[in-house]
């Protein structure tokens, strides 16, 4: 049984796309870290369930 | 996993369908968000963010996780593999990510809709956060339609040990 040829790497377009992503999650870091108010998990989840306050099927009954 | 080329095409039109009916339906929300932070009319803003819950639950959320497990399944069936090729790869932690985002998302944009639905006030936050969002999720959407058409080369290790192997049993 012959040798498995050896690995040739990663492509250069997975390195470039890795890069890119790890600047942007970086980027989205220091943001949030500047301003937490803008994002984050008390956005997502203001006092309790944001969600559950107001079914979405109910809107269009509660208004005239 | 082996499916029938019949079987195999109709999987191939549910996700391609998904996906590109999930990068439309973005494009849409985007356009609402947009609308909704640039015009001064009340009745406008809280329509906006009535449609935008709405679009958000009914339409994206489900093209979504449509899209995501269908191109798993398809995936799984076709010499691709799931694993095999970075292109496959990058596209799935892309669609992995842009879901949970979403699905984490939509509870604020319910609550947003919800104020707007019971409140007079047009002067509503978050819209520049509904414009990050639409924004990036487009962005990814558009990365990952690009990358089923171009399909770049490229193997990941397991790919490649895994591609040998079956050359190596072929060609005892």
């Amino acid at each position: 049984m012959a040798d498995s040829p050896p690995y040739p790497g990663r492509p250069r377009w997975v390195k470039v796309f890795g890069i890119m992503a790890l600047v942007l999650i970086l980027l989205f870091g220091i943001l949030l870290l500047a301003d937490p108010s803008r994002h984050g998990t008390g956005r997502h989840t203001q006092s309790g369930d944001p969600g559950g306050r107001t079914p979405p099927i109910e809107h269009g009954v509660q208004q005239p | 996993m082996t499916m029938t080329p019949r079987l195999r095409k109709f999987v191939l039109t549910a996700h391609v369908t998904s996906s590109v009916g999930w990068l439309g339906a973005v494009v849409a929300y985007l356009a609402l968000a947009v609308a909704a932070m640039t015009s001064q009319d009340t009745q406008m803003v809280r329509a906006a963010w009535i449609a935008m819950e709405l679009t958000g639950w009914f339409v994206i959320v489900p093209l979504a996780l449509a899209s995501l497990l269908i191109g798993i399944v398809q995936s799984l069936s076709t010499p691709w593999g799931l694993f095999r090729h970075y292109w496959v790869l990058v596209k799935l932690l892309l669609t992995v990510f842009a879901t949970i985002i979403l699905v984490l998302h939509m509870p604020t944009v319910s609550y947003f809709a919800g104020i707007a639905a019971e409140t007079d006030s047009a002067n509503l936050g978050g819209l520049r956060g509904e414009l990050l969002h639409a924004g990036g999720g487009l962005l990814v959407l558009l990365v990952t339609t690009t990358l089923s058409v171009y399909k770049p080369r490229g193997m990941t290790p397991y790919g490649w040990r895994k591609q040998h192997e079956q050359r190596t049993v072929s060609q005892p």
